[in-house]
């Protein structure tokens, strides 16, 4: 351990911080407008059936 | 959330590192990614801990191509095997990226025995949405023919992965799709509505300037054009 602690002096960077680094928080979704989806099943061919947009429900009142 | 200034710099190294790895995957002129770690100084050190992050990866260009491991690369890469040991409370993604490193040294030296294997029951019990985001935080792990408890968890799952991939490109979280795509790349049983070199191909293009992202993806593509350790 003293390397890591050699290393944290120097550095700043801790345990915790490679440790955060390799035990990451699932990114927020962003989701595509409908231009990037249409281009996604363009691209995707044989895979549009899953990779197209969500079917639109429709909406209440 | 917010950054540290430290969290930042080693985020800046880690994609530096991931850099030089994509450009000798593409065969690009840089032979050698990780030897900067080995120097002294606050750089070697940054470049140390980048090492560590990264993983098993820093090293796999020499694996994937087998290109003969530069000595001075190995002695950094186990340098940073040796200066960051997971903590007693460190989470199953942290030792088992431990575990891809001492593996991959053993896999380069194999008198130094296989290191012994932390559990994988958290992935039995993971849905898919979590399955999929473990693996591919430990992407560096799925590898052609490795056989360790975690890609013996992707196997018995292959649906569900793919089912996690498409949601993250639904959400554009690139990273998250290029680790589940290159665990796919190596599945058996993966659905071939999936359309998965299509797929990737996209995630390439709206994520690959993420030297994270492009890594994944080149691994893939070696892997899916036969590429063996």
């Amino acid at each position: 351990m003293r390397s890591e602690k050699f290393t944290e002096e120097l550095t700043g960077i801790t345990g915790v911080d490679i440790d955060a680094a390799l035990d990451p928080v699932e990114a927020d979704g962003v989701y595509r407008d409908s231009r990037e989806c249409a281009a996604l099943a363009i691209v995707a061919g044989a895979g549009a059936v899953l990779l197209s947009p969500p079917t639109p429900r429709p909406k209440k009142g | 959330m917010e950054q540290s200034g430290t969290s930042t710099r080693l985020q800046a190294a880690v994609q530096d590192l991931a850099s030089g790895v994509v450009s000798v995957l593409r065969g690009g002129d840089h032979t050698r990614v990780v030897l900067t770690a080995g120097t002294e100084g606050e750089a070697g050190d940054l470049a140390l801990a980048a090492v560590r992050v990264l993983g098993a990866d820093a090293m796999l260009p020499g694996l994937l191509l087998a290109i003969p491991p530069d000595p001075a690369e190995v002695a950094a890469f186990r340098k940073a095997v040796e200066a960051y040991p997971p903590r007693a409370d460190a989470a199953p993604t942290v030792r088992w990226s431990h575990w891809g490193m001492a593996r991959t040294l053993q896999r380069i030296d194999p008198s130094s025995g296989p290191p012994d294997e932390p559990g994988a029951g958290w992935l039995d019990e993971a849905g898919w949405q979590s399955l999929t985001h473990q693996l591919a935080v430990l992407a560096p792990l799925a590898l052609p023919g490795e056989d360790c408890a975690v890609s013996r968890a992707a196997v018995l799952r292959p649906v569900d992965v793919a089912r996690g991939f498409v949601r993250a490109v639904r959400r554009r979280d690139w990273r998250q799709a290029a680790g589940a795509g290159r665990w796919l790349t190596l599945l058996p049983g993966v659905p071939d509505t999936l359309g998965l070199e299509s797929g990737l191909n996209f995630v390439e293009l709206m994520g690959g300037q993420d030297p994270q992202v492009a890594l994944h993806v080149q691994a893939a593509r070696l892997m899916r054009t036969g590429a063996r350790l």
